[in-house]
């Protein structure tokens, strides 16, 4: 198709969608750097006439979150943020390296029946709240609850569709001939997936294991229902700032809102290219 | 020949192949987690939602078996779960409706040439990069009384035009489809954009001979041929949209009373505020059966192009 230029009324609607877009994230980044006299301000105020850095510093300091403290928010957020890097960077390399066999297995030797992505899928469609049920009397018996490996367990578990899959997809586009030359020379199997087709999808398998972070980041429910006073992530705690002291911590907590989502999005960047592939399970290629 | 017959051949072929040991050997892991982490708790809550167990009973296995009750006591006296699975489908429908047309409109202005225009590819993709929780806080903080958005609609349409976003029923769920359109609309626009992409050439080319208007061109040539990329968007943001939980926890967390309360919502409410455990196991099978049946219903024009990995 010809490429035309955008015309004026276009180029308008561009604009304002692009504001629509950018307008709620300037908003989260303004509030973590008012000071908090300005938080709750009405009229509401948008840009900080003098901004600071202090409720990044009131998130990590136990004593100055005590003195916004209302019904019992008296933690910082240092362990929800270490115990959301520990989760999640554990669970998306197990659940990567095991997708990545999976993914050779299935692309190559067509292991498994026609049925098993359906299965696949179908779990997908199942109320988290609900397996959710199942997990906790699960684990009560195992000891595993409140526990990190019992919630890297289940992120692996879940997420352990969305890495087979996208590998699948990258290894599909790899011609066979590039392993069979190298089995030719002499190597085995094996070895020539690890030298040959390993290497090759490296890209691939960056663009996997930064969209498997995102979804274990971004998990909440699980880490809702799984964390009682031993573990806690970046989202529950940001759920229990809410909760406990809805309006007073506006700063504080817009400050950890900042910090969840800036890596996702700094990450998101790199591999946007990648992404619809990750979001359809390979469906979709770019 | 029989299905068995079928298999039994399938499974000699399989055998003959080079490697298949090699293959099966490398699936075994992932199938041993998905077996052990998904479908061993799926029995469990399958089970447990044909007894009366609480925590407060003992153990799963001593509470006794009551057969369909759950079932039926969901289906016919269960008003809150009914509407919870009518609003649910509602802000589905609606948000998928808005989504889309938000996403198409704006993948057909990225046909363009402008400047500028990774940059901006890159912007319209953020929302769909940030955790549910943070949207739903950011949105909660947007939708405050004394919060932006009120103040601009006060701006433009007058000193009585504030409204008190959480505390009415119908301005909540507004609240709760815009946040959710503006968070999803960017993987629409990914994903129709790259369909806009591959679209082959000279079909279009010859509409243009023909002499066909730019509109007959887009309904008559280009959407007819990204209908399976259009399902699969679809198919994909039913799924997730059905299980809406992150954003509507931290927007409203179901209220006021129960007037913003999703299925998930009710399905948590249920099992861990009101530890009716089994109840909310019924609740969810429910829930699986009916949206395996819709997603199955979209999924058969495109079944192959999905699972295959687009071979």
């Amino acid at each position: 198709m010809q490429r035309k230029p955008l015309t004026l009324v276009q180029t308008i609607l561009m604009a304002m969608a692009l504001m629509v877009v950018l307008f709620p994230i300037f908003w989260i980044v303004m509030t973590s750097i008012k000071p908090p006299t300005d938080w709750n301000a009405s009229p509401a105020i948008w840009v900080p006439s003098k901004p600071t850095f202090v409720n990044f510093k009131t998130l990590f300091d136990p004593d100055a979150i005590r003195e916004y403290g209302v019904g019992g928010v008296s933690q910082s957020a240092t362990k929800a943020v270490l115990g959301s890097v520990l989760a999640s960077v554990v669970s998306t390399c197990i659940s990567v390296i095991i997708g990545l066999f999976s993914a050779i297995g299935i692309s190559r030797y067509a292991n498994g029946s026609k049925a098993t992505p359906l299965i696949i899928l179908s779990g997908r469609m199942f109320p988290p709240a609900a397996i959710a049920v199942p997990f906790v009397i699960m684990f009560s018996a195992l000891n595993l609850i409140d526990s990190y490996s019992g919630l890297i367990a289940i992120y692996v578990a879940v997420t352990l569709p969305f890495s087979t899959w996208m590998l699948k997809s990258f290894v599909d586009d790899l011609p066979r001939e590039v392993e069979e030359a190298a089995m030719l020379d002499g190597r085995s199997r094996i070895m020539a997936h690890l030298t040959v087709t390993i290497p090759l999808i490296k890209g691939g398998l960056f663009a996997t294991s930064m969209f498997v972070f995102i979804l274990n980041w971004s998990e909440f429910m699980f880490a809702l229902v799984l964390s009682y006073s031993n573990i806690s992530t970046i989202p529950v705690q940001l759920a229990k700032y809410v909760t406990a002291t809805a309006g007073t911590l506006y700063g504080v907590q817009a400050a950890l809102a900042v910090l969840a989502m800036l890596p996702l999005v700094i990450v998101g960047y790199f591999i946007q290219s990648h992404l619809a592939r990750g979001m359809t399970f390979g469906a979709i290629k770019q | 020949m029989n299905a068995s017959n079928i298999a039994v051949l399938q499974r000699e072929k399989a055998r003959r192949r080079p490697g298949a040991g090699i293959g099966k050997a490398m699936t075994t892991p992932g199938q041993i987690v998905s077996l052990v982490v998904l479908v061993l708790p799926l029995l469990v809550a399958l089970y447990m939602s044909f007894t009366d167990w609480t925590p407060t009973r003992g153990s799963l296995f001593q509470a006794s078996f009551v057969g369909f009750d759950n079932y039926s006591d969901l289906l016919i006296y269960d008003t809150r779960f009914l509407q919870a699975v009518l609003r649910t489908l509602l802000i589905s429908v609606i948000c998928l409706a808005l989504e889309f047309s938000f996403g198409l409109g704006l993948a057909v202005l990225f046909m363009r040439e402008f400047r500028g225009k990774s940059l901006l590819f890159s912007a319209f993709l953020t929302p769909m990069m940030i955790l549910p929780v943070v949207v739903g806080y950011i949105f909660w903080m947007l939708f405050q009384s004394n919060g932006p958005i009120n103040q601009m609609l006060e701006f433009v349409f007058g000193a009585k035009a504030a409204v008190e976003w959480f505390r009415s029923a119908p301005f909540a769920v507004t609240a709760v489809i815009i946040t959710e359109v503006w968070h999803w609309t960017p993987l629409f626009f990914l994903i129709l954009l790259s369909g806009l992409n591959s679209i082959p050439e000279n079909p279009v080319r010859a509409a243009v001979i023909l002499g066909a208007s730019p509109g007959q061109i887009f309904w008559r040539v280009v959407l007819p041929m990204l209908k399976p990329v259009i399902i699969v968007a679809f198919v994909i943001r039913s799924m997730e949209i059905i299980k809406l939980f992150d954003e509507v926890f931290m927007l409203t967390r179901g209220g006021p009373g129960s007037s913003t309360e999703t299925i998930s919502l009710y399905i948590y409410k249920l099992a861990f505020n009101d530890f009716q455990l089994a109840y909310g196991a019924a609740a969810a099978f429910l829930v699986l059966l009916g949206s395996l049946v819709l997603v199955h219903l979209m999924l058969a024009p495109v079944r192959d192009q999905l699972l295959d990995g687009g071979r």
